[in-house]
């Protein structure tokens, strides 16, 4: 529930509310004037649904809300609208978003701008509510622009950016933001919500120009197409992506001339890197017990630093190893798995090391993977973590074994 | 403030043709689509898009008025179309009908009624996309038109038994073989009888043929004045799968209708109303024997007597036992009477 | 020469399980004869389309390093043997992945063959057939294009008859013995098939065809386009909305340049426009939109768009008004409408030799008549047992007794 608090809001024209996550999307969704929302139940992502329900059912917000009758012909649903102009939401969670993989396969061949919220969940079986990030990962080589976010603050922010990049005529690429079920969808964060004007100065109107089915614009979209034709399809694809590495950076830059803030670095928070020895590597509200713990190690003459990864896809390669090539290990943290793959890391691990092998530096790096299904990452998984990186960094080579925490053994 | 009605776009008031001679010379599906000469399914989409008009939108899931019609770099449409996935003819109908809406509503986009227009197969819609049909057929605030095209088979893929194909049809997935004559066993879905009774809110539900072209069209037409969700189910028979000459589709088709296997109505608001030669048998003309039907064609060329008697009885029994005959299998309890026999 | 590369085109299902026999022939018969080999498909034919043309292809090699290097590739760039099932397509594809119409010989090796089931003579084909820079060698199997449907296969010995032919073409990868000794091994075979490939071997006809020879026209080719040519999203523009024919009277539909389907034809619908009563019957039933609407009010079929499939002469309520013909005897697609407006005498002379002896001329689609299985049902009855086949024999055919 939106609170309003009588704190001073930190810009003048902004409204300081107590909002989780998914209600701060969903201010967000109502500033953007959305046209088309699909939802259907999954936790945790749907308190977003939840929220949005609340704006249209209270007129604060004008559009077509469908409840499906599955994930599939939810997201499919979303896609269509967007194809006749419609600025469209949609999202899921765990395996609801498996179910909808069809759909989310063919969304970025399209060229369709949707924006959704992942909330973070295990896959099943069993059946369990708390976060992995392997759900989102799925669609990490097929055109999605993926992103974690860790603060209701970022999720409102990051919702009005990500309709800025997926509507530009130049990427028109589906975009998924992740938020990290429970910690983030179902806890309240005060949050700054912006004046519509603003919004309006920030984001355009979804344009879909020569793309738009309609009896005067008419085209065929998707027709069969044989081996003459796919490769420079996806190679379209894969210029899109490219693109979006500078449209990412050119939202950021006008989101903060517009709203006053915005981190200067689109890709990757940076927190206490500049002197560290140990550099972790996470994404999402991992960074929470990170940061504490990092405090605490400072304090007792440790130089440890963070890395938290924002954007995922487009991956910012040279950025990100230029900031972890200075340390001397690398910890990357992962809340997802990958069995069978190198090193049987998790990955974001093998991203990076993949990312790393053509640097001119290329400290030890340690995977870890940890938190699954929810699971609290303690102070003292970090702390261990972050010895064995030292050890790692004194020996001048990791052991290339990937190690989990907080694992009972 | 608080909205009480729901608001739904107009529709565009489409009078039925009044015979051949008052039918749009103007063609919206046009040639050099890749489908089997003599493709009813090919004549379904031209008259489809015939009767529905130029301020008209059309989603076709896959199957073979996709893989076959539209061909990379090449199209037969003149109107504004797009691919839907396999199962998704209902979603496609859906996602597009309320973005048009949700535009023309907030003023982001011209206010007028256009025609929405999903195709499925009979793979696509009687089978994997039968949910999405469901849910679409529930919101009637969205004005859509499904046409499922029937043509027994998965006969894009090569011909494979779907939940429509008939009884003991030869399909790549029911080989008539030496230890097993008749692979396929299951009987078709009744699709229209289905969407009509289960989906309280569709107006309009028809069953058409286009070997009567101007009676499939004006079945299109009244579906799109109507709307809201509607539902059309059309029979459409298949050289490539039911294996006969080309030059004998439109045969076929009557054939279809004339032994009674596939009844001609449309339920408007709830009222059934038989048309055609399906009017004529329910007044009292004699349905052909099916076996006039089924053996025009190669997928029954393993029948035996036993078989096409079987058929035969099958068909009887929807014509004599059902409450609604050939519409809905429901009979009251008193109608024991199956011409099924004993058994 | 260590390999030998055969390509079997024919007509998509009519002919499709006659050509897998057929190449899996060559690759068996070459197997006696001491060599490896493949036989496939070409997968962007799949799936196929009645009529529509598409393509088998063989390879055979001395070893199995040979068979690798000619597998390496999508499909076989070059052939020795073009094989081809009904001489209809010696008028060239245009199969249903391909972007404009290729001619029948096109990857015929210089002195390659062509080798054409027809009844036709060697100069009637020649005019359809497209002029080659090289030569090559055109030979025929004297016999009718053997179509049948889907599910029941039509055993009248083409693909034997085919085998034993290609034995005389390439002895040196399958001898006669070969090919023999593979019919009467294989599922589908017998004695009496072994008999009819040794007559083939004999009967033959093969004549020489130089540079000079062959039909001038120049098909249509498309050039793809580079990536960022192409628009995004998988986008391509509608067909535009169609015209009048003259003076704002009749409707010409535009059409999809790139694909006219007309390859796809065995015969083409011949109209007596004076017969015609304008009941719109061909022009609403064509499943290709193929009937231009005349000024007059009569449909011309665009041969541009026909496909050949019949179903206008099968709902024409007026006799001998549309007539099927076999497409061979067609020398281009002009317009019949243009034809009779121009000279009616003329046209009616003209129809009636394309017509002429409706026996001889008029082909079906191979089905061997109307209406086929209930007569073969029916005489099976009347008859206490004559087997007939249903299915595909040696796959799955049932040997049907009452």
């Amino acid at each position: 529930m939106a609170v309003a608090t009588k704190a001073a809001p930190a810009a003048a024209e902004d409204k300081e509310l107590l909002i989780s996550g998914s209600e701060a999307v969903a201010e967000a969704l109502t500033l953007a004037d959305l046209d088309v929302v699909t939802a259907y139940p999954i936790r945790p992502y749907d308190t977003v649904m939840q929220a949005i329900a609340k704006k249209i059912a209270n007129g604060q917000l004008v559009a077509e809300y469908i409840v499906a009758e599955g994930e599939h012909s939810q997201f499919e649903i979303v896609k269509h609208a967007s194809t006749v102009g419609a600025r469209v939401f949609c999202g899921s969670s765990g395996v609801g978003w498996a179910y909808a993989m069809e759909c989310l396969v063919v969304t970025p061949p399209l060229r369709v701008p949707m924006v959704c919220l992942v909330g973070n969940r295990a896959l099943d079986d069993p059946g369990a509510f708390g976060v992995e990030h392997n759900d989102a990962l799925f669609v990490r080589d097929l055109g999605w622009m993926l992103c974690w976010i860790d603060s209701s603050q970022e999720a409102l922010d990051t919702t009005l950016i990500a309709y800025r990049v997926a509507e530009d005529r130049r990427i028109f690429l589906p975009c998924a933001i992740s938020a990290d079920g429970a910690f983030l969808t179902h806890s309240q964060a005060l949050t700054l919500v912006p004046p519509k004007e603003k919004v309006d100065t920030f984001l355009p109107r979804y344009n879909r120009g020569d793309l738009l089915l309609h009896p005067d614009n008419p085209i065929t979209v998707a027709p069969q197409a044989n081996e003459d034709w796919v490769i420079e399809i996806r190679r379209q694809n894969d210029e899109a992506m490219k693109r979006a590495s500078t449209v990412i950076e050119e939202a950021y830059a006008d989101f903060r001339r517009v709203f006053g803030r915005a981190p200067d670095n689109p890709w990757f928070e940076e927190y206490m890197t500049q002197d560290a020895e140990v550099v972790l590597v996470g994404m999402g509200t991992i960074s929470l017990p990170i940061k504490v713990a990092i405090r605490e190690m400072r304090a007792k003459g440790k130089k440890v630093g963070l890395v938290r990864l924002r954007w995922f896809r487009p991956f910012p390669t040279e950025k990100l190893v230029a900031a972890l090539s200075k340390a001397q290990a690398i910890g990357v943290i992962d809340r997802d798995y990958s069995m069978g793959s190198p090193f049987m890391s998790g990955v974001v691990a093998n991203e990076i090391r993949a990312a790393m092998y053509n640097a001119d530096r290329r400290p030890p790096l340690l995977s870890f993977i940890s938190g699954l299904g929810g699971r609290e990452v303690t102070l003292e998984d970090v702390y261990k973590a972050t010895e064995m990186c030292y050890g790692a960094a004194k020996a001048g080579r990791s052991d290339a074994k990937t190690h989990w925490l907080g694992v009972r053994d | 403030m608080a909205e009480t009605t729901t608001f739904t776009n107009a529709t565009q008031i489409l009078e039925p043709f009044r015979g051949v001679k008052k039918v749009t010379i103007e063609e919206y599906f046009t040639s050099g689509h890749r489908t089997c000469q003599g493709c009813e399914s090919a004549l379904v989409m031209k008259l489809m898009v015939k009767a529905a008009g130029p301020r008209t939108i059309v989603l076709g899931s896959t199957g073979c008025m996709y893989v076959a019609n539209t061909t990379y770099y090449t199209t037969p449409w003149v109107v504004p179309w797009m691919h839907t996935q396999l199962g998704s003819s209902g979603s496609a109908a859906l996602g597009t009908a309320a973005g048009l809406k949700a535009l023309m509503r907030k003023g982001k986009m011209k206010a007028e009624p256009i025609n929405v227009i999903a195709f499925c197969g009979d793979g696509g819609g009687a089978d994997m996309g039968i949910g999405a049909i469901s849910a679409t057929l529930t919101h009637k605030e969205y004005n859509s038109l499904i046409l499922l095209y029937d043509n027994e088979s998965y006969a894009n893929t090569d011909i494979q038994i779907s939940g429509m194909t008939p009884f003991g049809a030869h399909t790549t997935f029911s080989p008539p073989g030496r230890a097993k004559r008749i692979m396929h066993t299951r009987w078709k879905k009744n699709m229209a009888g289905m969407m009509a009774a289960g989906h309280p809110e569709c107006r309009y539900v028809a069953t058409v043929c286009a070997s009567y072209a101007v009676e499939m069209m004006n079945r299109v037409r009244r579906a799109l004045t109507i709307g809201g969700p509607t539902f059309i189910h059309s029979l459409d028979p298949c050289p490539k799968g039911w294996d006969y000459d080309p030059m004998l589709s439109h045969e076929l088709g009557e054939l279809a209708i004339e032994t009674g296997l596939f009844p001609l109505y449309e339920v408007e608001d709830g009222q059934v109303r038989y048309y055609g030669k399906t009017k004529a048998i329910v007044e009292g003309r004699a349905r052909k024997p099916v076996r006039e039907y089924l053996l025009k064609q190669g997928r029954f060329a393993h029948f035996t007597e036993e078989d096409l008697a079987y058929f035969q009885r099958k068909v009887d029994a929807m014509w004599q036992t059902w409450e609604i005959p050939a519409v809905v299998p429901f009979k009251r309890l008193d109608a024991t009477k199956s011409a099924l026999g004993a058994t | 020469m260590a390999a030998l590369i055969c390509e079997v085109v024919y007509r998509g299902i009519f002919q499709k399980n006659l050509a897998a026999r057929i190449a899996r022939g060559i690759v068996l018969s070459a197997r006696k004869s001491g060599r490896w080999g493949i036989a496939f498909g070409r997968y962007g034919d799949s799936p196929q389309r009645n009529g529509i043309p598409a393509k088998d292809f063989a390879i055979v090699a001395d070893s199995k390093e040979e068979l690798e290097q000619n597998m390496a590739r999508y499909e076989p760039k070059h052939t020795d043997v073009t094989i081809v099932l009904d001489d209809t397509l010696a008028k060239g594809v245009e199969s249903w992945a391909w972007y404009g119409l290729q001619p029948i010989n096109r990857l015929t090796v210089p002195h390659g063959t062509v080798l054409m089931t027809s009844l036709q003579s060697f100069d009637e084909l020649l005019k359809d057939i497209h002029k080659k820079d090289a030569i090559y060698t055109l030979a025929l199997v004297r016999a009718r294009a053997s179509f049948s449907g889907l599910w029941v296969y039509r055993e009248d010995h083409t693909e034997v008859r085919i085998l034993g032919a290609l034995a005389r073409i390439a002895p040196s990868f399958l001898t006669l013995d070969g090919v023999g000794q593979a019919i009467k091994e294989i599922e589908w075979g017998s004695d009496l098939k072994v008999e009819s490939a040794k007559k083939a071997y004999g009967r033959i006809e093969t004549r020489e065809v130089k540079i000079t020879e062959g039909s001038a026209e120049i098909p249509f080719s498309f050039g793809l386009p580079k990536w960022w040519e192409m628009r995004e999203g998988v986008t391509i523009p509608a067909i535009p909305v169609g015209k009048p024919k003259e003076g704002g009277k009749g409707y010409v539909p535009e059409r999809n340049p790139y694909f006219k389907k007309y390859t796809s034809r065995t015969m083409r619908p011949v109209i007596d426009f004076d017969k015609c009563v304008k009941c719109t019957l061909c022009w609403i039933q064509c499943p290709d939109s193929c009937f231009d609407v005349m000024p007059d009010g009569t449909y011309d079929a665009n041969m541009e768009a026909c496909c050949g499939c019949g179903v206008c002469e099968a709902v024409c309520p007026v006799e001998q008004c549309i007539t099927m013909v076999n497409e061979s005897l067609f020398e281009d697609n002009a317009s019949q409408w243009e034809m009779w407006r121009t000279d009616k005498d003329r046209y009616q002379a003209w129809m009636a030799g394309k017509i002429g002896d409706k026996v001889a001329t008029v082909r079906s689609h191979g089905f061997r008549f109307r209406g086929q299985y209930e007569q073969e049902l029916k005489r099976d009855l009347d008859t206490g047992g004559v087997e007939i086949t249903a299915g595909i024999p040696g796959e799955n055919a049932q040997h049907k007794t009452v």
